[in-house]
C-alpha cells in the first residue's frame, strides 16, 4: 500500500504531515491525558465515581436529553430548512440568518435569556404554570436548552440537500399520478435521508457537550436537573481531578459508541442501494 | 379530439408567456410544438400535463375539462428533457412506480414492466440503477416509466436534448415506432427543425408565446405565412419583391410566381426563395428557370450531401434582400447545390455567376417594409433609429427605408420623391399629426405609423375600425404585427351612446364576427371589449388606461379625418398604426 496519490497539488507528504499533526496536537493527546489521569485511579474508585447513583442520573439526563433535542431539531429543522429552501417570501434573508444565531451567541446568553422567558414568573413562563407545566429547572429547560443550541447543525446539515431535489423528480411523480404524502415519502425523504442523519448527529454532539446555557436554566438538582458535564465541573472544582477525568472517559466511550453506531446504520443504507444495483 | 386548448393564456410578471393559443390535436396523432427557447412552448406543455395552471382558457383531454385537474389525475405521461429518473429507486422501481401508486399486485406489475422494457428495447437492466445506464437507455426508461400507467396522452419535453447525435436518432425512431404501435397521442416540445420535419404528422409553431402556424411539415416548408416560420424552418433567402400582373418581379426581372393572381394592383411583397431553388450557371442561357440576377460567388462550403454557397448580387443595391435563416441581412443569396448540380457547373469563390429561381413564395403578410418620412433628411434618420420601429424591422427582419418630404404637411404641395409610397410609412408624431398623416394617404401611403419619440414595444395592441369596409384589411394588418409581439390583442367596438339600448345584439354580432374572422382567416386570437360614446374619446381614454399600448386603426375615409382623428394623434403618447384602404 502506497502513501502516494496521484493528485492535480503537489505536497503530500507535507499536508499529510500537517493533518496528523494538527489531530494529535489538538484532539488525540488531550484525549490520551485524560484516559492516562483516569488510568491513575484504583479500580474500585474508578467504579465508585462513574456508577454512582448520581452520576448515573446525570448521565440518564445528559443522553436522554440530548436524544430528544436531536430528535425535535430532525423534524423541526428539516421543516425550517424546506421553508427556506422552497419558498420566496419577504424576510427571507433574515430568517436564514438568524438561524446561525445560535451558533454566534456566548451560550450562557441563552441560558439566562431562556430562564428569563420560562422562569415561573416569566413571559411565557407564567402562562405554563398554571397547566402545571414547569420548564425552567426541570429536564424540560435542558432538553429546550439543548434544542436551542443544535438547531443551527441540524438545518444546515439538510439545507443543501434539499436544494439537490429536482423539481423535475417531484414534477414527474406527481404526473404519474402519487399525491404529495407519497412523493415526500418515496421521493423527497430518501434522497435527503443521509443529510438528515447527519444533521441529527451533529445536533446531538454539539447538546452532549453543552454546557453553558444549562446551568443557568437547569437548577442543577443532583440526581433530577445535574447533567453530566456540570458534575464534572463540580468535580473539579473539589479538584477530584481522577474523578472528572473518569466521567469524562465515560461520556468519551459513550458518545463514540452512539455516533460509530450511526456512522454504520449511513454506511449500510449506502452499501444496500449499491447491492441493489447488481 | 384528443387534446383540446381553447384560448389558453399564461403570464408571468404581467407579461404572456402563452398568448391565446388554441389547438386541436386528434386521436393518436404525433404532434410537435417547434419553436425558438423562450417561445412558451414548454409552458404550454406543462400547461397540458398539469404542472402550472393557466391565467385565461381551457384545456380538455378527451372531452373532459382538465384546466383544474390536478396533474395526478389527468392521465398523462411526461417525459423531461434531463431524464429526472428517480436516482434511489432501480429501473424495475421506476417503472413501476405509477403502478405502485395504483396498487397493482406485484405479479401484475412485473408483466407490465417486462412489456414495457421489451417496449423501449431495455430487457434485461431491470436491477440496475439509473446512474449506471447511458442517456439514451436513461430516456428509454423514463419513456417507459411515462406509458406504465397506459396514459391517454404522452407528452415530451425536449427529450433529446441532452444526447449525441447518433442515439438521438436511435432513440427518435425507437419512440415513434412505440408511439405508432401503441397508437398513443404524442405531443412533442422542441426547438430542432430536423427534428421536428422527422417525426411530425403535423406541427405548430411558436414564438413569442403566440402559436404561429400549424400544418404538416410539408406544407409548412414550402408555403409559410410568416417570415418567423419561414427563416425557422430551414434556411430562406428573403426577398422584397413587387407583385405586377405578370408576376413577381425581383430587381429588374420578373420571375413567375407560384401562385400568380391576375387582376390585383402592384405592390410591395416579401418573397421567400429557399436555397434549393436558387440555381446558377455560367451565363443567363444557361438557366433551366428565369433569370433573376448576376452573382459573384464568395463563399463556398461544402457539407456533404450539398454544397452551399453565398452569392453577392452585382446589382444589390436595386433588389433589396432582407435576411437568410441566420439573420445576417448582407446583400447576399444562400445557394445550395445537390451534388449532381455540381457536377455540371464547378464554382469557385469569387466567379461571376448568373442566378435563376425556381419557385417563389410569397407572403401573404401586408407589412413588407418600412419607410421612414420627415421633413429632413436628419429628421428621417432620427425616427429611423426610434426604438419601436428599430425593434419591429428587426423582428420583421425588414428594412427601413427614408424618404425625405419638405412639404411634408402643406396643403396642395405635391410629393418631393417621384414614387410611390411602399410598405408601411412611418412618421414621427407631432402638435400637427393628424395633417401629416391625411397629407400622406391622400398622396398614396396605405399604412401609416405614427411614432411617439421614446414609445417601445407594447404589452397589448388596440385594434379599431372606423367602418366595417376597413375590416379585413385591419385585421391582416394587425394579424401581422401582432405575430411580432408578445402582446395581447384587443378589439374595441365603439357604438354611439344613444345605440346602448336600442341595438345591443347588433354590437354583440359586430364583435363576435370580428372575432371569428381574425381567428378562421389570421390565426389572431382577440378579445373584445364594448364599449359606448364618441370613438376617438372612448380610444383616447382606454389608451391612458394602461402603459404599453399600441392602437391599430383601420380608416376607408378621409373626409373630415384631422378633425375625427386629430385627438389620437396630434402630440400623442401612443403609437398609432393607421390602416387606411380606400381611394387616396
Amino acid at each position: 500500500m502506497s502513501f502516494r496519490q496521484p493528485s492535480v497539488l503537489p505536497g503530500f507528504g507535507l499536508t499529510f504531515g500537517f493533518t496528523t499533526f494538527f489531530l494529535s496536537a489538538i484532539v488525540l493527546l488531550p484525549l490520551a491525558a485524560l484516559v492516562l489521569a483516569a488510568a491513575s485511579m484504583h479500580w474500585s474508585d474508578f467504579v465508585h465515581v462513574v456508577l454512582s447513583p448520581r452520576a448515573l442520573g446525570s448521565y440518564r439526563l445528559s443522553f436522554g436529553a440530548s436524544f430528544l433535542a436531536a430528535t425535535i431539531n430532525l423534524v423541526f429543522g428539516f421543516i425550517i430548512a424546506w421553508t427556506l429552501v422552497r419558498y420566496e417570501f419577504p424576510g427571507r434573508k433574515l430568517i436564514d440568518a438568524l438561524i446561525d444565531m445560535p451558533f454566534a451567541l456566548p451560550t450562557a446568553v441563552s441560558g439566562i435569556a431562556l430562564t428569563t422567558v420560562f422562569a415561573h414568573n416569566g413571559w411565557i413562563g407564567r402562562y405554563l404554570e398554571p397547566w402545571g407545566v414547569k420548564v425552567a429547572y426541570t429536564w424540560l429547560g435542558v432538553t429546550l436548552a439543548l434544542t436551542l443550541i443544535s438547531m443551527p447543525f441540524a438545518v444546515r446539515a439538510v439545507q443543501p440537500a434539499l436544494l439537490e431535489v429536482q423539481r423535475d423528480l417531484e414534477e414527474a411523480a406527481e404526473t404519474l399520478g402519487a399525491h404529495r404524502l407519497y412523493v415526500f415519502r418515496h421521493i423527497i425523504l430518501p434522497t435527503v435521508l443521509p443529510a438528515l442523519l447527519t444533521g441529527f448527529t451533529l445536533a446531538f454532539a454539539r447538546a452532549l457537550g453543552e454546557y453553558g446555557s444549562v446551568i443557568f436554566i437547569a437548577g442543577n438538582l443532583p440526581m433530577k436537573t445535574e447533567i453530566t458535564p456540570l458534575l464534572i465541573v463540580i468535580h473539579l472544582e473539589e479538584f477530584d481531578y481522577q474523578g472528572a477525568a473518569a466521567l469524562g472517559l465515560v461520556m468519551l466511550g459513550i458518545s463514540f459508541v452512539v455516533l460509530l453506531a450511526i456512522n454504520l446504520l449511513q454506511a449500510w443504507g449506502r452499501r444496500r442501494h449499491v447491492r441493489a444495483a447488481h | 379530439m384528443s387534446i383540446t386548448l381553447d384560448q389558453v393564456t399564461k403570464r408571468y410578471a404581467g407579461a404572456p408567456v402563452v398568448n391565446d393559443v388554441s389547438l386541436d390535436i386528434g386521436d393518436g396523432e404525433f404532434f410537435v410544438l417547434l419553436g425558438p427557447s423562450g417561445s412558451g412552448k414548454s409552458t404550454l406543455l406543462r400547461a397540458i400535463a398539469g404542472l402550472s395552471g393557466v391565467d385565461h382558457g381551457r384545456i380538455a383531454l378527451h372531452g373532459r375539462d382538465v384546466t383544474h385537474v390536478a396533474a395526478r389525475k389527468r392521465g398523462v405521461g411526461l417525459v423531461f428533457q434531463n431524464y429526472a429518473l428517480f436516482g434511489h429507486m432501480t429501473v424495475a422501481e421506476n417503472i413501476e412506480f405509477a403502478l405502485r401508486v395504483r396498487h397493482m399486485r406485484a405479479k401484475a406489475r412485473r408483466q407490465r414492466r417486462q412489456e414495457l422494457l421489451r417496449l423501449v428495447a431495455l430487457e434485461g437492466l431491470d436491477q440496475r440503477l439509473p446512474a449506471q445506464l447511458s442517456g439514451g437507455q436513461q430516456q428509454r426508461v423514463a419513456v417507459a416509466r411515462a406509458l406504465a400507467h397506459k396514459p391517454e396522452v404522452l407528452l415530451l419535453d425536449e427529450p433529446f436534448g441532452a444526447l449525441d447525435a447518433k442515439i438521438r436518432e436511435e432513440l427518435r425512431r425507437t419512440i415513434r415506432q412505440v408511439q405508432r404501435e401503441l397508437g398513443i397521442t404524442t405531443v412533442l416540445v422542441t426547438h430542432d427543425q430536423e427534428e421536428a420535419f422527422a417525426m411530425a404528422d403535423r406541427i405548430g409553431i411558436m414564438n413569442l408565446g403566440r402559436l404561429l402556424e400549424l400544418g404538416e411539415p410539408h406544407d409548412l416548408y414550402s408555403r409559410p405565412a410568416t417570415r418567423f416560420v419561414a427563416t425557422f424552418l430551414g434556411a430562406a433567402n428573403l426577398i422584397l419583391a413587387r407583385r405586377t400582373p405578370d408576376g413577381i418581379q425581383m430587381g429588374a426581372n420578373t420571375v413567375a410566381a407560384a401562385e400568380s393572381s391576375p387582376g390585383v394592383h402592384e405592390h410591395e411583397v416579401v418573397a421567400v426563395v429557399r436555397p434549393e431553388e436558387l440555381e446558377v450557371a455560367a451565363s443567363r442561357e444557361g438557366l433551366s428557370s428565369g433569370y433573376f440576377a448576376r452573382g459573384v460567388v464568395h463563399e463556398v462550403v461544402f457539407t456533404g450531401a450539398h454544397e452551399s454557397l453565398r452569392v453577392r448580387l452585382e446589382d444589390g443595391a436595386q433588389t433589396p434582400l432582407l435576411a437568410q435563416a441566420d439573420g445576417d441581412a448582407s446583400a447576399s443569396l444562400l445557394v445550395t447545390r445537390t451534388q449532381h448540380e455540381q457536377r455540371g457547373f464547378e464554382v469557385h469563390p469569387g466567379q461571376s455567376v448568373a442566378i435563376g429561381v425556381r419557385r417563389v413564395h410569397v407572403l401573404p403578410t401586408p407589412l413588407s417594409s418600412f419607410t421612414a418620412c420627415a421633413a429632413s433628411a436628419a429628421l428621417t434618420d432620427t425616427l429611423s433609429r426610434q426604438p419601436l420601429l428599430a425593434e419591429l424591422a428587426v423582428r420583421m427582419k425588414t428594412r427601413i427605408a427614408m424618404r425625405a418630404e419638405p412639404q411634408l404637411g402643406v396643403a396642395d404641395a405635391a410629393c418631393a420623391v417621384d414614387s410611390p409610397f411602399v410598405g408601411t410609412t412611418a412618421i414621427a408624431s407631432q402638435t400637427d399629426c393628424a395633417q401629416r398623416a391625411e397629407w400622406l394617404l391622400r398622396r398614396g401611403a396605405q399604412d401609416l405609423l405614427v411614432l411617439p419619440e421614446h414609445a417601445a414595444v407594447p404589452q397589448r395592441v388596440l385594434i379599431h375600425w372606423m367602418d366595417e369596409a376597413a375590416r379585413s384589411a385591419t385585421l391582416a394588418v394587425s394579424a401581422s404585427v401582432l405575430r411580432h409581439l408578445s402582446a395581447e390583442a384587443v378589439y374595441v367596438g365603439i357604438f354611439p351612446e344613444q345605440s346602448a339600448s336600442a341595438h345591443p345584439q347588433h354590437g354583440m354580432r359586430e364583435l363576435l364576427d370580428a372575432r371569428s374572422e381574425a381567428q378562421l382567416a389570421h390565426g389572431l386570437e382577440m378579445r373584445t371589449e364594448l364599449r359606448f360614446g364618441d370613438v376617438a374619446q372612448q380610444l383616447a381614454r382606454r389608451l391612458a388606461e394602461a402603459p404599453a399600448q399600441m392602437l391599430i386603426v383601420g380608416v376607408t375615409e378621409l373626409t373630415r379625418f384631422a378633425e375625427r382623428l386629430g385627438g389620437l394623434l396630434d402630440g400623442g403618447q401612443w403609437p398609432v398604426l393607421i390602416v387606411y384602404r380606400g381611394s387616396p
